[in-house]
């Protein structure tokens, strides 16, 4: 039963020629507009220059760790002088200082200036990549004496506006691209068809799956052409072709089980769509759709907790650097969203049913 | 006439403690084309929601087919052909891939359901036009089209719900035809309209409902006596405004 419902609600999603339209142009046009709108923004993270930093020592912090850290940062013009003494603030003013990094025995703290933003966002960076290169060193040699390996060290290289936005906002078009479905949930609901669904023996989970299936096949139909296009347009370079689909192909899940969740909730179209463009529009605020996630400055909780940052930070890091350890957590994310929001809404559409009846 | 097709006893439905369907018995045998008449706000859709396990009777039993189909709807639902008062049809698919799609619902598949898709259009003359989009039907077409979605799986038990609400006479008489076809092929029927001319054509018993309540119920000529004696000069219009007033019934959903 659910082999022919699949069927036609697949026909029925890809004949709503309207909805493909948008999912088709929107990200083109978002992608054109503000690839070229943040050009500049994003060459001034592109053009950082070799600046310094200062650093402390505590008394059981490790020296040879931090030898190496230097040994690294000047390879990747980031030069570090020793202040012992003094107040952090009072030095990197006087000093002109792009940051400051305090080492401990626990880890260390990187003090940033508002006046160099980039190179403090630079330095954190290099500062989260050198420690953990010295970690699995540590791990790997099984002796004090560690050296970081400052040539194999990858700094992060700057990403294009262009690869940028083009990888994000497919990711962010993903996330919002079940208005497809609107079409078919529309007119069961406008011309009783529920109720034929009602009069059968179809179960709540089948009724899911006959839309969650062919929503999931043609918005990633949607999306594999869109993304061909802004290829084809815009040069967009995306890194490791089948492990960026995926990782894509998940998000896609995840959005249209949110959708569908909302829809099951609500019982109301009008709402779903707001629901949904206002969720993803969080997501997306906190997780660099907006703006960049380089450059931006809110929590780091608050953007771990959007999956959409998950996504983008992992595409955009297999982009540039080739590989990401965003990867696992955007695809764990992505299957964990898809499987709350679907046991949700199949409990909730069963509750609607039982409550309407 | 056989058996029992459907009971229901002291069938009620409330909401906000208002009875729309109060204390409703009916019995409908085998082979019958059962009418269902009433004003706006009657309480028959209700019923048919009732009967079809859409909304949940408040108290009361109903017995469809020898089963509760509450309690046992997947051993019974499938004998049930319901034909909304909407054309509950997708505009953007095809006539048959419309009835397949219904016809599916019911477990059948591969060149059964194939068979059954052809038989179904045939059955209501939209053959020859199966490879149409239901958006570009006539309103004629789209109500035949509605009715072939429910017949594929061969109901024992056919609820149409005013299956000829705007649409032109032909198709309208087309339409009770295959009623009175289908009924003599054994599917017993559940019939409502607001036309009493159809009603007293194809039903071979009526009840008039109002308030939610059977107020009477018999053959056309047994209400028109309940009216007017002896005297079978009198329409079954006469007889449904007599017997429910001419009070205007402004109703909402």
């Amino acid at each position: 039963m659910i082999r022919y419902l699949i069927k036609n609600n697949f026909k029925l999603m890809f004949r709503n020629t309207w909805s493909i339209v948008v999912m088709l142009l929107g990200p083109i046009l978002v992608i054109a507009v503000l690839s070229s709108a943040f050009t500049e923004l994003m060459k001034s993270y592109e053009g950082v220059d070799e600046f310094s930093v200062g650093y402390r020592l505590q008394e059981a912090a490790d020296g040879h760790m931090i030898e190496s850290a230097k040994a690294a940062g000047e390879e990747a013009g980031i030069l570090f002088y020793e202040y012992p003494e003094g107040d952090i603030q009072d030095v990197m003013e006087k000093n002109e200082l792009a940051g400051f990094v305090e080492f401990s025995e626990d880890g260390y703290v990187v003090y940033k200036s508002g006046d160099y933003e980039v190179e403090g966002i630079t330095l954190e960076y290099f500062m989260h990549r050198a420690m953990q290169e010295g970690v699995n060193a540590v791990l790997r040699m099984e002796e004090q004496d560690v050296t970081l390996p400052v040539t194999e060290l990858e700094f992060m290289p700057a990403v294009d506006s262009v690869d940028y936005y083009g990888i994000i906002y497919i990711v962010y078009f993903c996330w919002c691209c079940s208005i497809c479905a609107t079409g078919v949930l529309g007119n069961e609901k406008k011309y009783g068809i529920v109720r034929r669904f009602q009069v059968s023996n179809i179960s709540e989970t089948q009724n899911y799956l006959s839309k969650f299936i062919p929503l999931t096949l043609v918005v990633s139909v949607a999306m594999a052409v869109t993304t061909g296009i802004t290829i084809l347009l815009f040069d967009i370079h995306w890194g490791n072709p089948i492990l960026s689909a995926f990782l894509v192909f998940m998000m896609i899940m995840a959005g249209n089980a949110l959708s569908l969740m909302l829809y099951n909730i609500s019982d109301n179209l009008v709402i779903t769509v707001i629901m949904l463009f206002m969720v993803v529009w969080f997501m997306g605020f906190f997780g660099g759709s907006f703006e960049t996630y380089m450059f931006s400055s809110w929590p780091d909780l608050l953007k771990q907790l959007s999956p959409i940052y998950h996504g983008n930070r992992a595409l955009v890091e297999l982009s540039c650097m080739g590989k990401s350890d965003y990867v696992a957590g955007s695809l764990l994310y992505s299957l964990a969203v898809t499987v709350i929001c679907s046991v949700i809404a199949i409990m909730a559409g069963s509750i609607r049913k039982r409550g309407r009846a | 006439m056989g058996g029992i097709v459907l009971k229901t006893t002291d069938l009620t439905k409330k909401y906000n403690n208002k009875a729309v369907v109060d204390n409703l018995n009916i019995e409908i045998k085998q082979g019958e084309i059962f009418g269902l008449l009433g004003p706006n706000g009657a309480g028959k859709s209700t019923t048919m929601n009732m009967i079809c396990s859409i909304v949940r009777p408040t108290a009361g039993e109903i017995e469809l087919l020898g089963k509760n189909p509450w309690k046992q709807k997947k051993e019974v639902i499938h004998k049930v052909g319901y034909i909304p008062q909407e054309l509950a049809v997708h505009g953007n698919l095809k006539a048959w891939e419309n009835v397949e799609l219904f016809t599916s619902l019911y477990g059948i598949k591969g060149e059964q359901l194939k068979k059954a898709v052809n038989e179904s259009l045939e059955y209501v003359g939209l053959l020859e036009r199966k490879q149409e989009f239901a958006k570009n039907f006539s309103g004629g077409m789209k109500r035949r089209l509605n009715i072939a979605c429910a017949i594929g799986h061969h109901p024992e038990l056919l609820i149409f719900d005013e299956p000829t609400v705007g649409i032109d006479p032909q198709s309208r008489n087309f339409i009770l035809d295959k009623i009175k076809e289908s009924n003599k092929r054994g599917a017993t029927v559940i019939y409502t309209s607001h036309y009493m001319e159809e009603v007293e054509a194809i039903c071979t018993r009526i009840a008039i409902m109002d308030n939610g309540k059977v107020i009477a119920c018999g053959t056309s000529e047994e209400l028109k006596r309940l009216v007017n004696g002896d005297d079978e000069h009198i329409t079954l219009e006469e007889v449904f405004l007599t017997l429910t007033g001419k009070k205007l019934r402004d109703y909402t959903e």
